[in-house]
């Protein structure tokens, strides 16, 4: 009976070290890799990676850091895929590459547009470190390489350039708003709607960008920049909305957080300045004579943020007026975009599944055809905008003037 | 590990009503014949579980049971302990009184024995040095006793001594040895006279003690600032002077064998549970030891549990503290020679408030005392989680703050969990220094800490910042509980969950946590279940638990406590300016 005793406390005093550390991994021998970008291997075979490594020690200030180094390292790989590319890597890299702090996905214009890149979301999606919430962006004009090697001024991590710049303007702006791999799978997946994804490009010389000196001046040689909302079929890159079009498509999607809005009067072109504050936007559909109709309802308050004429903004009637004539302009400006998209029939707004949830038999013909379909859906908008404040001021000071 | 084992089986609930301690023996044996546990001798050792656990307190008690035989030959001799109560009686002759005192103390020179003629009657006076009060002694005893007296009062010398001489006010007349003596270490005075086989005892008790001076371990800043001083007698004044009830109650009781040391068990009578004082009654009179140290010894003694990092007895220097909890039912055990009194029952949320929680406003003293609790928590699982952080879930870290903390663990040449630990130990040396160092050299040793560990470690690089910022953190937050006996329970189970995150990370956190609160709520404090009223949950005494509620909400005292008498207050008790009924009728008053 003691024995029997001994024993089992001995096996049970063992249970806890029996884990045996699993799963266990200091700090230092992750390598985090801050963005991952994908390229076109060689001669159309397989695939690039391109691992933006931080260097932890240059990246913070203070006593432990601050070397002076570069903040970033780079490192390249190749495979037949993704996870073969990525283990290829360990080749190079003296640490664990460790993917939970991955905020952006950067793939190259050209392997979207040849190969499409269904092959490269199920790694994405399947790898439990991976996060499902890391943005999706395209190298617009170059490569994920070029793209992931330039330095940056203002962030020390490149990283942070993408996905701050791409906050900002979507504040701000309104021209681009966050995909992550989670959106984009699920317009993947959805019959009635298309991914988009942000477009960057590198505007410079593109080849400096990896060099101290492209940060040692006040006027970088390589900049990266937002441009434009890639339109995806199939899983493939098929065209690009730029601007006002893709602030139409913004729009459209409501993500709309903030934007600017020009208006003329009495012929003077562009003499008013409207920034939004709050947008809403509700899109329904009806069907009239077995025929769908979209229906894309927004709702806008903004404030006056410039008047370059002078114009008397205490009077109702002219507030009302500056109203009407902000409707129409983003009116035009949406419609502007349905179009364009409808000419590429590609349905990035999601249309199709608003028709789904409206009339699921309908869709269920629809959808076979749904491209050709939606070329010619009828689409009204209507837009409400209301102005709520004119800065602090009331009328311009060019009213005093007369 | 037995520790371990004992978090891992739950315990079973104990009835409140087994309480009562004639009967709980045959219910536990019951119990036992049912077959489901094994209790009847467990649960006086403090150990009550499922029979696996029973089985290893007696794998256990077997490996101890060497000693046990040794003690039991101890007992033979302790049987000619002197402390031990001799009840032969006083002899009529004073001389061979006076000699025997001389024979049994050993002629030790701090017993005073001065003779005094009554008349014709020879007799003497005998008192400690130092223990009895010889202003008293002069004043009030030799004085009157040297007067010029008649010679009818001196026909009766005992009855005039009794009644008229010894000016004392309490007295008494002793006949056996075993009661003077004690009385004489007491500090009393023993007045013999010859021929007469009995003596006179008189309260002379006195000598130096320290004055009551301000609490050194539980501050206050607004309560008062009185504390218990290590005199038992002054320490009753003190609770007494605050409840004026002639049902504050006060029983007395000697133990240790050698050491005699007075005990006092305070409660109110209709409002403290019969069966929880009986229950102290009886762990008290099982005491047999030689020496009591002081309360601590008591605590140890008496609690229902030994097996356990918490605290089940409460302890305090503040009588303003002693005197809320008697009122609140609960029993107060005073110790002679400790300024610390014990209270019970003793409940988990009772470590977490402070005694200026009921001296300012609510809402200020809710959110102080959440703070604590989340300090609590903070100084247990605080280095664990930089352990568990830093080396399993690296992905729940902000990027930014992972990436400065990889930056400073760069050139660390241990691993996160060694890094704790060091860093932890050392911090605990020197706490412990720092304690017990003459008070001016403590000082120094802080500065040398905190010069060693937070500057010279980091710069040489042994250990990184992150790391001088958790243990400073989890330091400064294991001080914020208002009991000690709480916090070094924190302390202690820090290293354990630090242990257990090292190979489980969060999930080892979460699994340690987990079974301290299986054990928490396990607990028993006199019956009473430790983690009431939070568990079980009771609706009605919430108004002190997490959140502290206004005052006026405090209608009923704690239920299981004082089971009867639970009503505190009168109805409507909420401040507030008159209402407009009560206003006109007080006008109308005026007017008549």
């Amino acid at each position: 009976m003691k024995r029997t005793w001994k024993i089992l406390l001995m096996i049970i005093s063992a249970v806890p070290f029996l884990g045996g550390c699993w799963n266990q991994k200091e700090l230092t021998d992750l390598a985090f890799v801050m963005a991952l970008g994908v390229d076109r291997g060689e001669n159309g075979h397989g695939y690039k990676l391109t691992f933006q490594i931080v260097n932890p020690g240059n990246v913070t200030t203070g006593q432990m850091g601050g070397g002076g180094g570069l903040p970033i390292a780079v490192y390249k790989s190749s495979g037949v895929n993704l996870t073969d590319a990525s283990r290829n890597a360990t080749k190079e890299v003296s640490r664990q590459l460790y993917y939970a702090h991955t905020n952006v996905v950067v793939i190259s214009e050209k392997l979207a547009k040849k190969e499409g890149i269904s092959n490269i979301l199920d790694a994405l999606d399947r790898d439990p470190v991976f996060r499902t919430t890391t943005q999706i962006i395209i190298a617009r004009g170059t490569t994920a390489e070029e793209m992931l090697s330039t330095l940056t001024i203002l962030d020390k991590l490149p990283v942070n350039n993408i996905t701050k710049s791409l906050d900002v303007t979507e504040n701000m702006l309104g021209e681009n708003t966050k995909i992550t791999i989670d959106d984009f799978i699920s317009g993947f997946v959805s019959k009635g709607k298309h991914p988009i994804a942000n477009g960057f490009t590198l505007v410079g010389k593109k080849n400096k960008g990896k060099y101290k000196s492209n940060i040692d001046s006040t006027i970088p040689e390589v900049i990266i920049k937002t441009d434009g909302l890639a339109i995806f079929k199939k899983g493939k890159l098929t065209g690009w909305i730029d601007g006002k079009e893709a602030r139409g498509a913004v729009w459209v999607l409501d993500k709309v957080k903030g934007t600017d809005v020009n208006i003329d009067w009495n012929g003077k072109n562009n003499a008013i300045n409207l920034i939004t504050l709050r947008s809403k936007t509700k899109v329904t559909a009806i069907v009239k004579n077995d025929k769908p109709v979209i229906t894309v309802s927004i709702e806008n308050e903004g404030n006056v943020s410039q008047a370059d004429l002078p114009i008397k903004l205490t009077d109702p009637d002219v507030i009302g007026k500056i109203e009407r004539k902000m409707e129409k302009s983003i009116q035009k400006e949406v419609l502007g975009t349905i179009k364009a998209a409808q000419k590429q029939r590609s349905d990035i707004f999601g249309f199709g599944d608003v028709i789904h949830r409206t009339d699921p038999k309908l869709w269920k013909q629809l959808s076979k055809d749904w491209d050709n379909r939606f070329a010619d859906l009828q689409v009204n908008v209507k837009v409400d905008s209301y102005l709520r404040r004119s800065g602090i001021r009331t009328n311009p000071f060019s009213v005093d003037l007369k | 590990m037995f520790l371990f084992l004992h978090f891992v089986i739950p315990h079973r609930l104990i009835p409140f009503h087994a309480l009562n301690a004639g009967n709980l023996k045959s219910i536990f044996e019951k119990l036992d014949k049912t077959n489901r546990i094994g209790y009847s001798n467990q649960y006086w050792l403090g150990v009550s579980s499922s029979k696996s656990e029973a089985g290893v307190m007696s794998f256990l008690s077997r490996m101890f049971s060497k000693q046990q035989k040794k003690r039991q030959d101890d007992n033979i001799r302790q049987d000619q302990d002197p402390g031990k109560p001799e009840d032969l009686p006083i002899l009529r002759d004073h001389k061979d009184n006076i000699n025997r005192i001389k024979e049994e103390l050993g002629n030790s020179t701090d017993v005073v024995i001065r003779e005094y003629t009554l008349g014709t009657h020879k007799g003497a006076i005998v008192y400690f040095d130092g223990l009895a009060d010889s202003k008293a002694i002069s004043d009030f005893v030799l004085e009157s006793i040297n007067e010029n007296h008649t010679e009818d009062v001196l026909n009766e010398p005992f009855k005039f001594l009794l009644e008229k001489a010894v000016a004392l006010g309490d007295i008494k007349v002793v006949r056996d040895w075993g009661k003077t003596y004690q009385l004489l270490l007491s500090g009393e005075t023993i007045i013999f006279l010859d021929g007469f086989n009995k003596a006179i005892s008189g309260s002379t008790r006195g000598g130096e003690r320290r004055a009551i001076s301000e609490p050194t371990t539980q501050l206050s800043i607004r309560g008062p600032k009185d504390a218990f001083t290590e005199s038992i007698r002054t320490n009753t004044a003190l609770i007494r002077r605050r409840i004026k009830s002639p049902n504050l109650w006060l029983e007395s009781m000697k133990i240790g064998r050698v050491t005699q040391t007075d005990i006092g068990i305070m409660y109110i009578k209709g409002i403290a549970n019969e069966k929880i004082v009986e229950e102290i009654r009886t762990r008290l009179n099982r005491i047999d030891m030689d020496a009591i140290g002081g309360s601590g010894y008591i605590e140890q003694l008496i609690e229902d549990q030994t097996w356990t990092t918490f605290p089940t007895t409460y302890h305090t220097e503040r009588p303003d503290v002693v005197a809320s909890q008697l009122v609140e039912g609960r029993i107060a055990i005073i110790v002679d020679g400790t300024p610390f009194v014990i209270t019970a029952p003793a409940l988990f949320i009772q470590f977490f408030q402070a005694p200026d929680d009921y001296y300012f406003r609510f809402d200020i003293s809710t959110g102080i005392r959440l703070l604590r609790i989340l300090s609590f928590f903070l100084a247990l699982i605080g280095p664990a989680t930089y352990v568990a952080a830093t080396t399993f879930h690296q992905e729940m870290i902000p990027t930014t703050m992972a990436i400065a903390i990889a930056a400073q663990r760069e050139n660390v040449p241990f691993p996160a969990f060694v890094e704790a630990l060091i860093m932890e130990v050392v911090f605990e040396i020197l706490r412990e220094a720092g304690l017990r160092l003459p008070r001016a050299v403590g000082q120094a040793v802080s500065i040398v800490g905190a010069l060693v560990i937070g500057q010279a470690a980091v710069q040489a690089g042994f250990v990184s910042p992150v790391m001088v910022i958790v243990v400073s953190m989890t330091a400064i937050a294991n001080f914020s509980t208002p009991s000690f006996a709480m916090a070094i329970s924190a302390r202690l189970l820090r290293f354990v969950l630090m242990g257990i995150a090292t190979f489980l990370g969060f999930y080892g956190i979460s699994l340690g946590l987990i079974f301290m609160f299986l054990h928490l709520c396990s607990l028993r404090s006199f019956g009473i279940p430790y983690m009431s009223p939070l568990a079980p949950f009771n609706i009605h005494n919430q108004q002190d638990a997490l959140i502290r509620f206004p005052i006026f909400t405090f209608t009923e005292r704690p239920h299981l406590i004082s089971k009867g008498n639970i009503v505190r207050t009168g109805t409507n008790q909420k401040p507030g300016p008159p209402k407009k009924s009560e206003n006109d009728s007080a006008k109308k008053g005026d007017q008549e």
